[in-house]
């Protein structure tokens, strides 16, 4: 399968490819701008995983003390208007950023593969009436189409994920049938349909593990844009609603109030959303000089 | 020589008679900060401060709260387009000598006919094809009005189904201008005429307000701006930063929090702010339809759970007021006094105590602190909704209510609270005028629309009935403080605090008073004038 | 050829079509009216006024008899009527196009100017610390959302200069405002550069490894002048492409900055449009969008064929 078989290449290049670790390694030292990305990434990640434990206070928590409090050895990035403590919040918020960077990019992921395979497997009609809508919700730019799409269904956590997810299926279903569409034609396809192989099987177990490297590329890319765009609808009001403490949320309206008096409140979760944006690009662009080399840059 | 010496000293002489104050300047454009986009120019058809702070100064009323005193006060009414007026003796008929040659801004003639229009329309007395207005939010005002009769074009009789004392004060308020017969809902909605002293020159939604001096306002001599110019910043961090940078003479009205204020005097040492109360009060609606709040012990431990200090210190840095559903004096007209207030469920000094009692009668209903009472906080998804809620929700924590916010889109947020499709609701009430009338028959009344918790109460009924036509007012107040304590002891809206919050301008701009009983009032911006 | 165009023309008209349909009814799936939010502002929703508004505005009749007067309005240049302004729905876009544009042709050009040298000179010097740099800068032009940009430049611009530059209605001349919105431009452009770099830098990569580049430069032609005049050359034409697109694109940033540094444009008025569900606005200015991104598609796929030989539309 084409992610994995970069041993013998590896191997060339001279790293020890007997373990992961020697390969990690070896990729980390060969792609330095890569590995920080992923660093980025992983922290991430385990903040949102371990947000109880990393958290020092309840993110909803108010106390009139403390409103608008400096950042100091109680409050590390300060306290909001209401006296929530922002280090905890932006902890809180990174399970925000990744329950809809995730979950946007994997709904969109599901249904542009689902939308991709068939299309470019079955082909005839089918495959012309989904590259229309494709055609119809491509027409509009992804911010605008989340827009009207999160507009219209209200907002919550769920429905923003929705909200992103579709804008972001026509780029996915056209990487995966383009792939499928050349794929279809391979020799190994065709043994496969040779030996009885159902139609739906060989779709999944051939077509779809040889398009895996541009959607994981794809994939990357559209976790950054995920967080971005979910900051971007929370800033203007259409995103997460207020018991979750969203990044973008925390932009908006009071926080921006107090930008003189207290600009912690706007440095600290634009940073957050910064970080994790760049870190996921960084992360693309090695992963698709890795996986997809005819694309290097 | 001489004859021209003295002709200059008599155009002098009549200089100074034509405007009063010889010190005020005249022209120049004042630049004002809008927080949001009015929803229409017709301030009879909406209840907002975006609706009455622009378009005040296009109209004019039949009689006004004194511009010039800060406490609008029944006995500080001023005749505005009514010369005079007159009650008969069984103080059910007032009758208005009004102003002849006053001008609509399109030139055609002020007569009674377009108050006697104006009035049908609000108390729905008009015929159907009238199209003057299209929503009618204080229809409740007019419950007691019987008839509008036009004696000749200057004289017009309010024929009352009973006395009322605070008529008049609703006449006086800044919802109340008079409309031109002639005029169209459309129009009046988008480009509205008036007889007041500026012009609306451009309403661009979104965008901005244009207001031009009137040439020909009835009042010699006024105003002295050339024109209002207001800009349209929903975002209250640009309006701020474009006030401190001086691109704005003067900031919406209650625009600036505490924290902002500390911000702007910082920034801009010489702008003149002045913290008043708005007149607009955060309450807790209760649904008592919803169980287990159908249950009056329940609805008291709620109250009882309420420490109002942290609300008031959070949101107003401590400057909010303590008040049941009026204002309490001294900026408030009716108010309790204070050491009535201090008897009140959810007024004690000493919240432990209350919310022990709470937690007692939370526990004789099952519940405690592994098995809290699980409830939604709906409110208005908008952070001056929003912020008090997170804090009750905060609060009840304490009484073993565990609490969920549910941000309600605004626009469907009154159309739910109708539904009463809530279980606790987080809202803001406002005063047009500070009148129990109003404030009572618009919230507690049974039949009012705006009485969003259906609260039926026929005792209470029958007091606001008493004191609307009690004509003594000191045992009005009285009878008023009876149903603020009723009110309170029932959970009916809790008042959590009255808000306090400041507008700011520039020294340059003169003769600026804010009232301190209503943000909704004062705002014709003819005595305004800019010292540069 | 002829038969492509045609086919072209005719997907884009599918498109377009497909997309009103889909805006028109997405819209009437939103929780709450126009007319909801009309009795909103007067704190009461009474039944009676409320079903008087919405005869008046036309909303209780069949959708499809909505939708074909919409259309058919659009095929005569009408748009219909604003609900919350109740003037022509084409009084209150028309006026808030140019200053979008304004801005948005600012933005690009910014983007270009930035983004096409530093991508050749990123490309040139490959692997070095200053290609790094400039990979790393370029990539956080894509990282940082540009409303929060936007928020640190006013910040700062009241902290340093204690002014504020935020649109004023009458720029006193054209060099003010263009020094006006050259600010939020600036805001909006620094992620189009960010694009327009690496698209740059790549496509000059791939030209610097082609056969005749080495031939030229085995011709003896300097390195400079092979880098320069051969390489750019060849490597502009995606780029040309992708600047193209992204001016399409820019409506998305442009949502946020006019938001933050209130700029009365049609971007931040297709916002309140959306949250004051006021129907004819969102349509037709979702249309407008959709006609740009599809017609921008269209010139630059035709410009494409006309730059580029070697590509063949086959049907």
């Amino acid at each position: 399968m084409a992610i994995i078989n970069h041993e013998a290449e590896l191997a060339r290049a001279g790293a020890n490819v007997s373990s992961t670790g020697g390969q990690i390694l070896f990729l980390a030292r060969r792609y330095p701008l890569g590995a920080v990305g992923a660093l980025i990434v992983l922290l991430f990640i385990f903040t949102a995983a371990f947000a109880n434990f990393i958290a020092p206070m309840d993110p909803t928590t108010t106390n009139a003390k403390f409103s608008l409090a400096k950042p100091g050895s109680m409050y590390w990035l300060g306290a909001d208007f209401m006296g929530r403590d922002m280090f905890s919040r932006i902890v809180y918020g990174a399970r925000i950023s990744l329950a809809v960077g995730a979950g946007a990019t994997l709904l969109g992921g599901v249904l542009g593969v689902t939308i991709g395979l068939m299309s470019g497997y079955l082909g005839g009609w089918f495959d012309l009436a989904t590259q229309r809508v494709m055609d119809i919700m491509q027409s509009l730019p992804l911010l605008v189409m989340a827009l009207v799409m999160a507009a219209s269904l209200g907002p919550s956590l769920e429905n923003t994920i929705f909200a992103i997810a579709i804008p972001l299926v026509p780029s996915v279903a056209r990487v995966v049938r383009s792939s499928t569409l050349s794929l279809r034609e391979q020799p190994f396809v065709e043994a496969a349909r040779a030996v009885g192989m159902g139609e739906v099987r060989i779709a999944v177990r051939h077509v779809l593990p040889n398009t895996l490297a541009p959607l994981i590329v794809l994939a990357t890319a559209q976790l950054g844009s995920a967080i971005l765009t979910e900051a971007s609808l929370s800033f203007l009001g259409l995103g997460i609603p207020e018991p979750y403490p969203s990044w973008g949320r925390m932009l908006s309206e009071s926080a921006a109030e107090y930008v003189r008096t207290a600009p912690w409140l706007v440095i600290f979760p634009g940073v957050a959303i910064s970080l994790t944006v760049f870190g996921t690009n960084l992360l693309g662009d090695a992963l698709r000089d890795i996986l997809d080399p005819r694309q290097r840059t | 020589m001489r004859t021209r010496l003295a002709a200059v000293a008599s155009g002098l002489a009549a200089f100074v008679i034509a405007s009063p104050a010889f010190a005020q300047k005249q022209g120049g454009t004042l630049r004002i900060s809008h927080r949001d986009n009015p929803p229409s120019a017709s301030i009879h058809e909406e209840a907002t401060i975006s609706v009455i702070q622009p378009f005040m100064a296009v109209f004019n009323n039949l009689v006004v709260f004194d511009p010039k005193e800060k406490i609008n006060s029944p006995d500080k009414i001023v005749p505005d387009l009514a010369e005079s007026w007159s009650w008969n003796p069984d103080q059910t008929k007032l009758t208005f000598k009004l102003r002849s040659g006053v001008k609509w801004h399109d030139g055609k003639p002020f007569t009674a006919k377009d108050v006697k229009c104006t009035w049908d329309a609000l108390s729905g007395k008009a015929d159907e094809k009238s199209d003057l207005i299209r929503k009618n939010p204080r229809k409740v005002w007019y419950n007691n009005l019987k008839e509008v009769t036009v004696g000749s074009d200057t004289e017009v009789t309010f024929t009352l189904g009973r006395p009322q004392p605070s008529f008049l004060s609703m006449l006086a308020a800044g919802y109340s201008p008079v409309y031109a017969c002639h005029a169209q809902g459309r129009d009046m909605r988008s480009k509205p005429i008036g007889t007041g002293p500026f012009k609306v020159a451009d309403f661009k939604r979104n965008e901005s307000i244009k207001l031009v001096r009137n040439p020909d306002y009835w009042k010699k001599g006024l105003p002295y701006l050339d024109a209002i110019d207001w800009k349209i910043v929903p975002n209250r961090s640009t309006r701020m930063l474009g006030f401190v940078a001086g691109e704005f003479d003067m900031t919406f009205d209650s625009d600036v929090t505490f924290p902002l204020l500390k911000d702007i005097k910082a920034q801009k040492a010489d702008a003149v702010c002045e913290p008043r109360p708005s007149n607009v009060n955060q309450n807790i609606l209760i649904n008592p339809e919803s169980p287990p709040f159908d249950k009056p012990e329940v609805r008291r431990a709620l109250v009882l759970s309420i420490d109002q200090k942290p609300f008031n210190d959070i949101l107003f840095q401590g400057n909010a007021l303590s008040g049941a559903a009026m204002l309490p004096p001294p900026a408030g007209f009716w108010g309790m006094p204070k050491e009535m207030l201090q008897t009140l469920p959810g007024f004690a000094s000493d919240v432990e105590k209350s919310r022990a009692e709470a937690r007692k009668i939370m526990e004789g209903l099952g519940y405690s602190k592994d098995k809290p009472l699980k409830v939604k906080v709906s409110t208005r998804n908008i952070a001056i909704y929003r912020d008090p809620a997170v804090i009750l929700i905060d609060q009840l924590k304490h009484v073993y209510i565990e609490a969920e916010l549910d941000p309600i889109d605004t626009t469907v947020w009154y159309t739910k609270v109708q539904r009463k499709d809530y279980q606790l609701g987080m809202n803001l009430t406002g005063l047009g005028v500070d009148d129990p009338d109003t404030a009572f028959y618009e919230n507690f009344y049974s039949t009012s629309d705006r009485n969003y918790t259906s609260y039926k109460n026929p005792e209470i009924d029958k007091l606001i009935d008493q004191q609307s036509a009690e004509p003594d007012r000191e045992k009005r107040k009285k009878i008023v403080w009876e149903i603020e304590k009723k009110l309170a002891e029932d959970g009916a809206r809790p008042v959590i605090v009255h808000n306090v919050a400041a507008t700011c301008w520039t020294p340059q701009l003169k003769g600026v008073v804010l009232q301190h009983n209503s943000i909704y009032n004062g705002w014709r911006f003819e005595d305004m004038w800019l010292d540069r | 050829m002829g038969a492509y165009l045609t086919r072209r023309f005719l997907l884009m008209v599918l498109t377009l079509f497909g997309m009103s349909v889909l805006i028109f009814v997405m819209l009437r799936l939103v929780p709450g009216n126009v007319a909801d939010i009309l009795v909103d502002s007067a704190g009461i929703a009474d039944p009676k006024e409320k079903a008087k508004i919405i005869a008046e505005l036309g909303l209780d009749r069949p959708i499809f008899d909505q939708y074909l007067q919409w259309i058919g309005g659009l095929f005569r240049g009408d748009l219909g009527f604003a609900y919350v302004s109740e003037r022509p729905a084409i009084e209150e876009i028309a006026p808030r196009i140019p200053i979008s544009a304004k801005l948005a042709g600012l933005a690009l050009f910014f983007s270009v100017i930035l983004g096409v040298p530093l991508g050749v000179i990123s490309a040139v010097r490959q692997n070095t610390g200053l290609d790094y740099f400039l990979r790393v800068l370029s990539l956080s032009g894509l990282s940082l959302p540009s409303f929060w940009l936007g928020l640190l430049i006013l910040m700062a611009s009241v902290q340093w200069f204690g002014m504020i530059p935020i649109y004023t209605n009458e720029p006193r001349s054209f060099i003010d405002e263009v020094l006006l919105l050259s600010i939020p431009a600036a805001a909006v452009g620094f992620r189009s550069s960010a694009l327009i770099m690496r698209l740059t830098r790549s496509s000059m990569l791939e030209v610097l490894r082609q056969d005749y580049i080495r031939t030229a430069r085995s011709k003896g032609a300097s390195q400079t002048s092979v880098n320069y005049e051969h390489a750019l050359r060849n490597a502009l034409l995606p780029v040309v492409t992708i600047i193209g697109i992204e001016a399409a694109f820019l409506v998305g940033g442009l949502i946020v900055t006019e938001t933050v540094f209130n700029i009365p444009g049609v971007a931040r008025f297709l916002v309140e449009a959306i949250l004051w569900r006021d129907y004819p606005i969102v349509q037709n200015l979702v249309m407008l969008i959709a006609f740009i991104v599809v017609t921008v598609n269209f010139l630059v796929d035709m410009a494409y064929m006309a730059l580029d030989p070697r590509i063949k539309f086959a049907d």
